[in-house]
């Protein structure tokens, strides 16, 4: 009955907040309600008695999120709505039409397919936490490693980004007086 | 000394003498070697050492600092020119004017105003003494030149009040009466403050 | 509450727990900033408040009253919505957080005869649970600071995403090591793990260290409070609050002081084990109290750091450290 409740409580909310999340123009709400949705998905986790991935869940996004934020302080000022530019409507229409049907089509088709089966039922006297290190380091190795693999090919591909002019500072390098034209140009070339 | 030396602002070739300060560190190695010897070296402690020994000298050995200022107050050096203050001679218990005048006419700012006339036993007496504090800039001059050590500037400097009426007559600047035997004598403007002892101290750099 | 032990424990029994955490910590949080301006003024040879009340005391009641009726004033150009809901983000994120940390042994009321177990939630992943609250609670800095079109605030902001992606890694690191020890994540485990008396600190002194230099980072205390300190970036995510929603800062910050202050307790410094003499109800709040107090002594004591420092810090030197000391530790219980 608790858990009935609940469910729907976390559901409407998940769904108002991602909502507002996709539809509002004003960065702030954006962000709050992303960090706010990802927090009721992580009750979803509590309610079936996955205590660690629930956890898991709200340790790691709101870690994400966080970064995201990060971003938005950077490009956005947050007390104004952000103007969005759409240069071919039809395109973005039809993108996000086609992934919004090919999402149903991956969800729904186990669903019509047959009826859903616990692939690893729960063992009794093993944890949370030990169940999900049992599966990770046995019947998912090769993913784990993969993805580790993938997360360190992208740190390296960051510090390589970030650190080709790690040594210059920002500040207190003199640039030479140029006028406005030449150093117009030198940008151009550089984005070239 | 000519001016040449004030006209001198280039203060990058003056004579400061440069403390022997370690170099900072230059490789990696170094930098690694300064910070190990920093965390291993107990100066952390040293930090949190000294302010818990203050907090127990302030607890239980009376060491603490504060003036708790309406409740006490320090004592006021004699320099210090607040609130006038009228004196009475000790023997008699009669003020110590002599209503010369003296004060008025020195009085830079002209706020002091006096009418005086002679008694029945031709001695001149002050019938108005009054100070416009608004007008006075606590320059000392009436205290240095009154001959007869009458008006000197006394140790009320708590001046905030409703009426400047309250501080300025010549009834509220003199030594009450009953309390003529509490009356300080005037040290003079050289005069070292009373608690001159216990200011003197160590220079807080001891640790 | 996964019963194996536990008789009945209904929602009413929750229910009152929540209700005795949000009371007792939120008049303990109050009374922590009278505490920490005591100290200080002690440890500057000062005096501190002591004209309210005897020694001071009821200047919390005078606090409380002066925040109650202060104006409270939102800015012209700021986010109303996300500025109102910021302070109590902080607030209600650092009362969840002492939902799942236990304080005392558990305890038979008498003449009722019902056994009470002194945590409101005993989450199987107490731990994680506790850091992710704490780490969430960090969104209030955030966004009070994005919402209220200042550049202060704004500042403080950014400063909060830098210390959260800081000590976060370092956080989860120190703690690693424990848990491997000990093989659970909650909290009522590492109690009884060191219920031989032997504190876990003895076999993990890193750990512990680690853990404390994370924590202070975590709760924006000295070494570390770049959110809002005043000397730079005037006060921070805070400059345009007033009144209660302030004063719901500052109570998030105190409470989650005291959850740091419990975590290193339980999980490092013993927990509520009997100890010589003294019974575990005792020596808990011994330890909890002498690790708010530590916290005030570090803040009289040592300057703090720049934020680029602290990043340095957790990245460079506590990171690295933190993942030595987890493989070491794994070695050791291989071996052993």
């Amino acid at each position: 009955m608790y858990e009935f409740i609940a469910f729907y409580i976390f559901a409407i909310s998940t769904v108002i907040l991602f909502l507002i999340t996709v539809l509002s123009k004003n960065v702030l709400y954006a962000m709050t309600s992303l960090a706010g949705g990802m927090v009721m998905i992580s009750g979803f986790f509590f309610l079936l008695g996955a205590d660690f991935l629930g956890v898991v869940q709200l340790i790691v996004y709101v870690g994400a999120v966080m970064a995201l934020y990060a971003f938005a302080m950077m490009f956005f000022d947050t007390t104004k709505d952000v103007k969005e530019k759409y240069n071919s409507p039809r395109l973005v229409f039809l993108l996000g039409g086609l992934m919004a049907v090919v999402f149903v089509v991956i969800f729904s088709a186990p669903i019509i397919g047959e009826n859903l089966q616990v692939a690893s039922p729960i063992t009794n006297g093993v944890g949370n936490a030990e169940a999900v290190g049992i599966v990770l380091f046995t019947k998912y190795l090769v993913p784990f490693e993969v993805a580790a693999i993938m997360l360190l090919v992208a740190m390296v591909a960051g510090i390589i980004l970030a650190g080709k002019k790690m040594d210059e500072s920002l500040t207190t390098t003199v640039l030479p007086l140029v006028d406005k034209e030449s150093e117009d140009e030198i940008l151009k070339k550089e984005s070239r | 000394m000519g001016l040449e030396k004030f006209k001198n602002r280039n203060v990058g070739t003056q004579n400061y003498k440069k403390l022997d300060l370690t170099h900072p560190p230059k490789s990696g190695w170094c930098r690694f070697k300064q910070v190990a010897s920093r965390t291993f070296k107990p100066e952390l402690f040293v930090g949190l050492w000294v302010t818990l020994r203050e907090m127990i000298n302030a607890l239980f050995r009376g060491k603490m600092h504060t003036t708790q200022y309406p409740l006490e107050k320090l004592p006021i050096s004699p320099r210090y020119r607040a609130i006038h203050e009228m004196l009475r001679l000790l023997e008699s218990g009669h003020y110590r004017c002599i209503g010369c005048g003296l004060c008025e006419k020195i009085c830079i700012s002209n706020c002091i105003a006096m009418e005086t006339r002679y008694d029945e036993n031709q001695r001149k007496e002050v019938s108005e003494y009054t100070i416009n504090f608004g007008r006075c800039i606590f320059c000392g001059y009436c205290a240095e030149v009154c001959p007869e050590l009458a008006i000197v500037h006394g140790g009320r400097y708590e001046n905030a009040s409703e009426q400047r009426a309250s501080f300025s007559l010549f009834e509220d600047m003199l030594t009450p009466i009953d309390k003529l035997n509490l009356q300080q004598e005037y040290q003079g403007f050289g005069a070292i403050s009373p608690n001159a002892d216990d200011n003197i101290k160590k220079t807080p750099l001891a640790y | 509450m996964d019963g194996t032990m536990l008789p009945e424990v209904t929602a009413v029994g929750v229910i009152i727990k929540a209700i005795l955490i949000l009371a007792v910590i939120s008049a303990i949080a109050g009374f922590g900033t009278y505490i920490e301006r005591k100290v200080l003024a002690f440890m500057q040879r000062r005096v501190g408040p002591n004209h309210v009340g005897p020694y001071g005391l009821l200047q919390l009641a005078a606090d409380g009253i002066k925040l109650f009726t202060k104006e409270d004033i939102i800015p012209q150009h700021a986010n109303r919505l996300i500025f109102a809901v910021a302070p109590a983000i902080t607030a209600a994120t650092a009362f969840i957080a002492l939902g799942a940390v236990p304080v005392f042994p558990g305890f038979t009321i008498p003449f009722v005869d019902v056994y009470v177990p002194s945590i409101a939630s005993d989450v199987n992943v107490g731990i994680l649970f506790v850091l992710g609250m704490m780490a969430a609670g960090l969104y209030g800095p955030l966004l009070a600071g994005m919402a209220q079109s200042n550049k202060w605030g704004i500042l403080g902001s950014a400063r909060t995403a830098i210390q959260f992606l800081s000590y976060e890694v370092v956080t989860g690191l120190s703690l690693l090591a424990p848990i491997m020890m000990v093989g659970s994540l909650s909290f009522v485990d590492f109690n009884n793990y060191q219920s031989d008396g032997t504190w876990l600190v003895v076999y993990q002194p890193v750990a512990f260290i680690l853990f404390l230099i994370a924590g202070y980072a975590e709760t924006n205390r000295t070494p570390f409070d770049l959110l809002e300190h005043e000397a730079e970036i005037v006060s921070g995510y805070v400059t345009e609050y007033s009144g209660m929603r302030w004063g719901m800062f500052f109570i998030g910050e105190y409470a989650n002081m005291i959850t740091i202050g419990i975590i290193a307790s339980v999980v490092f410094l013993g927990g509520y084990n009997d100890w010589w003499i003294f019974p575990g109800w005792i020596m808990i709040l011994a330890k909890i109290a002498f690790s708010f107090f530590f916290m005030l002594w570090v803040r009289a004591a040592w300057p703090h750091v720049r934020p680029d420092q602290l990043m340095w810090l957790c990245w460079k030197v506590l990171m690295p450290l933190a993942v030595i000391n987890v493989v070491i530790t794994g070695i050791v219980m291989m071996a052993g």
